[in-house]
């Protein structure tokens, strides 16, 4: 700490000034300032669509700023494209995956910087750098293998490894860690900690909160395009504080009236011991009219595959599924929809939900051409217009008309249109994946009740959903999924938030019973290792007993820290921070617990 | 087929309609007006410098023909590119089907049209055996075009190797030679005739038109190939039966070929071979000048028949005035360059302009 | 797989990858049928004129392969490698006919030419951002003009009698202009693999984005490939003029569709990021052979096409084939998933 401070006098690694960057119809960037100080990790935060992103490109060469400076340890400096911005010592993660996907692993770390001499690629130096990248990150690849062949979280290391590569005193981290498991986000938070005591300076965006809590010093947070909190120690707020700093209001939870669950009749959609050629294995559910059940579980464990299983994109080996009691055969989409009613809204709107470069119209109208076409196919324009239009207003799409352009909408209202289709085409059941990722909180309350209201109006819904808050908030039942199977059930018809989230990460950690609980340490904005907390800790089996009985919920924060299984993990001396409870952060391993006082 | 709509009387599509369809002219419409502005100069001026050039006879009405031909070409490569896709076998899929009628009529002496249509069915099927091929294996529509390309390439000299001894069916169903000499003129409604400068072949082209033009703007079929053109992915969870739409779209464009191939060898007065080994070129530049796009997802009917009549308008004008046929290609191409150039300057000028502007 | 590559010498998981690779296949395709041919032919094809015959006329196919798989290498198409190589022909030999350029000056301009005509290709695609596909479109137009204009309906013998002697020339039963071809690969492979300009142009044609990320100009592959590949075109014109005894306005017309057969068989991507010299090599020699084949047997000439046309079919229907059986046996072993590549190819816009 005394380090850091005695560095403050020093001019700033990096420090961006009052930047302003417009596109066409907005303004991205409206006075951000960001200052990154060496030997520090610093948090960039802020809602989808507060600028992150482009002031991330700005700092990077990719955006020229339309007013704003920029300096590089005082020194004021232009980056006209993204070799400069490498000459300038700031590499980036960005959020998208960027290899080359047939060259290999040493190859694309070193990309930005070919060792070469003459002209040459030098391979030995190519091989070296690309090990010595990896070691850092304790990654055991095969550098000589094509990027192709490799795991999403792979690729992610290797992305990350690449951008310490070039040896940058500044490193910019675009949601480094969305796409990987505890243990390996471990591993690059620890490599992010040996930076920041090298001196370097790293900014991290992440969505979630905990992790940053966890790693960062300082944090800076944009609004609408400037800097509302600049450059502040992290451990001087709480995670409420920097969220309502983020909204711009405090923000309160949701309550919807309650709504009539129906218990009679058969269920719309029941899946009888599914089996599938994708993996599931005896999984049976049954949603009713009126009903929302939730799908819960970690990413990978097999729900999206369950939805696609439902509208016959992949074979069913086993079991039965039925609507309205009665076997369904379902061989495709077209089927799923015409036949049974089935709509399913995926999880990646812009690639899998939206025609981007279409009209609303004709995105809102693909579903019901069957339906109101007439002789020869011919579709009569009106009609199709008239229901988009109807629908535009009954959900609330912000938009020119139903002819304006779906890539021009903001995310919310993209979303909207990718549900809009479903309702125009009068499913009674939808599977709705994710429906929240990537949409502003404001957007998403909104969106709650609409969802709420779709099952008041008699909609038999499935709700997949990796946010638990949400998940509390709007299901039924809750189904945790893990391992392409169903791993319980948990009723959640009080939506007591404290209760579901424990008997559902209960679920998902069932086959490994939690290890003794061990830990109790307060809750500090940069831990040290949790593990010598530990020793100094007195007895924490009474503080989890406390937990468990829901006793101490209100008042307390809960930090949930999680005890690596094995010897792979030993960053934080074998502890890794696994989430605070009360904001939705959830371990996917057995954890103990960590707790702090407020106040 | 049914009669089109008479609300509107353009079959052009544009499934990207306008924010502000008032006050400002979408790029599309501007492109073809622009293009109607171009052909309309260079008509004047081709008619001051050379009376030749409004010769009825011998001018507009082959003029036309050669536009009602290319036309079709050119939709027959708008049905692919609709999907995002590409026909490079577009003309070996016309000399197949052309083969196929040559056949028919020396062989089996079927009347013309019985021919005709026998030839569509098959320039179908090789369209749609393409589009399978496309849609199970996932391959690159270029690649596998390609290939056909090559293989129709083969069979088709193979066949006429076989079947004739001067490589071409010359056995002319009655009402052939009509079709190529006739006008308009010979079509009367009682009193009224038409011009003796459109061709007959003209209409198979206008209904060939009003059918593309009518299946993309009013039926769902059209609709949901813009959308797999559009987005493959998104078209599959939303229910349109992709493969299938992929197939269709290839069919589409080899029935299309096969008309045009049987309008060459109309016009040419026998079925050969060559028919076809010069639509490749033809086939892409009247859409992509009218504003149809490579990538998928918008079409436009009209402006093909623009992009297609202002290539040929500058060709005719040019051998008139005594320009070489060597010659022309060179200023075709640079025209073709020239003309999309200007589509990447307005855009830069306008971004530049909202910039300033702001 | 990673662990099991740390107990195998290094290297040797590249000589397995080579073991399965396309090249390989194609090289035993290539032997067999040459050896079977051979047999048939009762050791004729074994001949010394018979050889020299057979490599003679693969210097083309192969040059016309490489012009196009280097652009292919950057994600692009040529479809002007035919006009440009015809053109090329006939301007070179017009130039030592009708002008009395002496034949080493002739080869020079003729390089240049193709080299500044292919930079212009590719400087058109970067400043119009029109696809790559409609601009060379455009240029072949233009270009098939001005073959045109410059042979006319005659034949240009070049005249040149020591550039007909280096085109018949050969070493061993190996003609010098073969070698003239192999040597273009062989300074291709090295420059895709091994030289840092090559390498960027090939991360431009497989990530542009991430190209550009990495601090790569996409704008400067794409006219890099663009400028070699009509390098090579002018290499395959000399060859092409040194090697026939007169070209005419009807040379090069049948470059284009070749040009992208031997590459795409020989294993490259249209997505481009990858491409194997190799590999088109191999397969420019079993087009050849088919066409010996023909020779041999008398067929209709037609018959070379089909034939290729349906190799090309079968390699793209049987590589899918092999590629949905990986993707299916990946997914069996959840632990080594991985995102299967995205099976609907778009045309590099």
């Amino acid at each position: 700490m005394t380090n850091s401070r005695i560095l403050e006098t020093a001019p700033p690694l990096l420090a961006a000034e009052r930047l302003v960057k417009e596109f066409p119809g907005v303004r991205a960037l409206d006075g951000a300032t960001l200052t990154m100080r060496a030997g520090s990790v610093h948090a960039l935060l802020g809602e989808n669509g507060a600028g992150k992103s482009t002031l991330i490109k700005a700092l990077t060469g990719l955006h020229r700023p339309d007013a704003g400076t920029l300096e590089v340890e005082g020194r004021p400096i232009v980056l006209n494209s993204s070799a400069d911005a490498v000459r300038a010592g700031v590499a980036v993660v960005h959020q998208e995956r960027n290899l080359i996907p047939e060259f290999s692993v040493a190859e694309n770390i070193t990309l930005r910087q070919i060792p070469s001499r003459r002209g040459l690629v030098d391979r030995e130096v190519m091989r070296d750098t690309a090990r010595r990248c990896l070691d850092l990150l304790g990654l055991d690849l095969d550098i000589d293998a094509p990027v192709k062949g490799l795991s999403v979280a792979q690729t992610q290391l290797v992305e990350i490894a690449k951008a310490l590569s070039t040896e940058s005193r500044v490193l910019l981290l675009d949601e480094p860690t969305s796409a990987l498991t505890m243990a390996e986000a471990d591993r690059l938070y620890d490599v992010v900690g040996r930076l920041r005591d090298q001196g370097r300076s790293i900014l991290l965006v992440s969505h979630k909160l905990e992790e940053i809590f966890a790693h960062c010093d300082t944090v800076t947070v944009l609004r609408d395009g400037s800097s509302v909190l600049e450059a502040a120690p992290l451990s001087s707020y709480s995670t409420d504080e920097v969220v309502d700093l983020m909204v711009g209001r405090s923000h309160t939870a949701v309550q919807f009236a309650p709504r009539p669950t129906p218990t009679e009749g058969p269920a719309a959609l029941e899946l009888d011991g599914v089996a599938t050629a994708g993996g599931h294995q005896d999984v049976s559910l049954a949603v009713r009219r009126g009903e929302i059940v939730g799908l819960y579980g970690l990413v990978g464990a097999g729900r999206t595959e369950l939805a696609r299983a439902i509208l016959g994109l992949d074979r069913l080996t086993d079991g039965q599924i039925r609507v309205n009691g009665e076997p369904a055969r379902i061989g495709d989409v077209r089927s799923a929809l015409n036949t049974y009613r089935i709509g399913y809204v995926p999880e990646n709107r812009k690639e899998e939900g939206l025609f981007l470069d279409q009209s609303l119209t004709m995105n809102i109208a693909v579903t019901v051409w069957e339906r109101i076409k007439r002789a020869v196919g011919y579709v009569p324009r009106r009609k199709e217009r008239d229901l988009a239009a109807d629908y535009t207003t009954r959900l609330g799409i912000r938009s020119a008309g139903t002819g304006q352009q779906v890539s021009t909408l903001s995310g919310g209202n993209q979303q909207k249109v990718s549900l809009a289709k479903w309702l125009a085409a009068q499913t009674e059941i939808l599977i709705i994946d994710e429906p929240t990722v990537g949409i502003d909180v404001r957007t998403k309350a909104a969106f709650h009740e609409l969802i709420w209201n779709l099952a008041a109006d008699g909609l038999a819904i499935v709700l997949i959903t990796s946010d638990l808050p949400e998940m509390v908030t709007l299901a039924d039942r809750v189904g945790v999924m893990r391992e392409f199977r169903i791993a319980g059930w948990v009723d959640n018809d009080d939506h007591d938030y404290g209760t579901v989230s424990r008997a559902v990460i209960d679920l998902i950690h069932a086959r490994e019973p939690a290890s003794e609980p061990t830990i109790v340490r307060r809750h500090r904005p940069r831990p040290d290792h949790p593990g010598r907390q530990a020793r100094d800790s007195t007895n924490s089996s009474s503080v989890l007993r406390g937990l468990s009985s829901g006793k101490q919920c209100g008042e307390t924060r809960w930090h949930v820290w999680h005890r690596a299984s094995s010897h792979r993990c030993r960053t934080l001396a074998g502890w890794r921070f696994l989430g605070d409870v009360r904001r939705g952060g959830f371990p996917d391993r057995p954890f103990v617990l960590a707790t702090e006082r407020r106040g | 087929m049914s009669a089109p709509p008479v609300e509107r009387t353009d079959v052009e599509v544009e499934s990207r309609d306008r924010a502000k369809p008032r006050r400002r002219l979408d790029p599309g419409r501007a492109q073809r007006l622009g293009l109607l502005v171009v052909i309309a100069v260079l008509v004047i001026s081709f008619g001051s410098a050379s009376s030749a050039f409004y010769d009825q006879q011998l001018t507009i009405f082959p003029l036309l023909r050669d536009i009602s031909i290319l036309c079709v070409v050119g939709l027959a490569q708008l049905a692919v590119m609709s999907i995002g896709h590409m026909n490079l076998a577009v003309g070996r899929m016309a000399a197949l089907s052309a083969m196929v009628m040559g056949l028919a009529y020396q062989e089996l002496h079927l009347p013309l049209y019985a021919g005709l249509v026998l030839g569509l069915l098959v320039g179908a099927a090789i369209g749609a055996l393409t589009g399978w091929i496309i849609s199970a294996t996932g391959v690159n529509s270029f690649v596998v075009t390609l290939a056909m390309d090559f293989v129709l390439l083969g069979l088709v000299s193979l066949v006429y190797a076989q079947f004739t001894t001067s490589a071409a069916f010359t056995v002319k169903p009655a009402g052939m030679d009509e079709l190529r000499k006739y006008s308009l003129a010979d079509v009367c409604l009682g009193p009224v005739c038409g011009s003796p400068a459109v061709p007959q072949l003209f209409l198979f082209t206008v209904v060939a038109m009003l059918a593309v033009g009518w299946l993309y703007s009013r039926t769902r079929v059209g609709r949901e190939l813009l959308l797999v053109g559009s987005n493959i992915k998104a078209a599959q969870l939303s229910g349109i039966p992709t493969g299938r739409r992929v197939i269709g779209a290839h069919a589409l464009s080899g029935t299309l070929a096969g008309l045009a191939g049987f309008m060459l060898a109309v016009t040419a007065g026998s079925f050969t071979a060559t028919i076809g080994s010069e639509f490749m070129i033809p086939s892409f530049l009247g859409p992509v000048l009218g504003g149809t796009l490579l990538t998928g997802g918008a079409v436009s009917v009209i402006g093909t028949l623009l992009g297609t009549t202002l290539t040929q308008v500058i060709r005719q004008g040019l051998t008139l005035l005594g320009v070489g046929l060597e010659s022309l290609n060179i200023y075709l191409g640079a025209i073709l360059l020239l003309a999309l150039s200007t589509g990447r300057i307005r855009t830069v000028l306008s971004e530049r302009k909202a910039r300033t502007s702001r | 797989m990673t662990t099991l590559g740390r107990f195998l010498p290094p290297g040797a998981g590249r000589i397995r990858r080579f073991a399965r690779s396309t090249e390989m296949t194609l090289a035993a395709v290539g032997v067999i049928g040459f050896v079977a041919l051979a047999a048939d032919s009762h050791g004729s094809l074994l001949q010394g004129n018979a050889v020299r015959g057979i490599l003679t006329y693969l210097s083309v196919p192969i040059l016309i392969g490489l012009a196009q798989l280097v652009v292919l290498a950057a994600g692009q198409m040529n479809l002007s490698v035919g006009a440009l190589g015809g053109f090329l022909s006939v301007f070179t030999a017009a130039l030592m006919a009708d002008h009395g350029v002496p034949a080493p000056l002739a080869i020079g301009i003729a390089l240049l030419a193709g080299t500044v005509i292919g930079a212009g290709n590719g400087i058109l695609v970067v400043v119009t951002r029109i696809n790559g596909f409609i601009v060379t479109l455009g240029t072949m137009t233009i270009l098939l003009g001005l073959q045109y204009r410059v042979a006319g309906t005659r034949t240009i013998d070049a005249g040149s009698a020591a550039l007909q002697r280096f085109g018949s020339m050969s070493l061993l039963n190996v003609p010098t202009i073969f070698m003239v071809a192999l040597v273009v690969a062989g300074g291709l492979a090295f420059f895709l693999r091994r030289v840092a300009a090559g390498r960027r142009l090939l991360a431009s044609g497989g990530n542009p984005l991430a190209a550009e990320l990495s601090g790569i100009s996409n704008a400067r592959s794409l006219v890099l490939a663009h400028t070699l590949s009509g390098l090579i075109i002018a290499v395959a014109a000399v060859v092409a003029v040194a090697s026939a005894p007169g070209v005419n306005k009807s040379i090069g017309g049948d470059w284009l569709l070749p040009s992208f057969a031997a590459p795409i068989i020989g294993g490259a991507a249209l997505a481009g990021g990858a491409v194997s010299v190799l590999g088109a090599v191999f397969a420019a020699f079993i087009v050849r052979l088919v066409d010996l084949a023909r020779a041999q047997y008398s067929l209709d000439p037609s018959w070379v096409n089909f034939t290729v046309g349906a190799v090309v079919l079968g390699t793209v229907v049987i590589g899918r084939i092999q590629e949905v059986r990986q993707t299916r046996s990946r997914q069996a072993k959840p632990d080594t998933a991985s995102q299967s590549t995205n099976s609907t190819v778009r045309s590099p816009a």
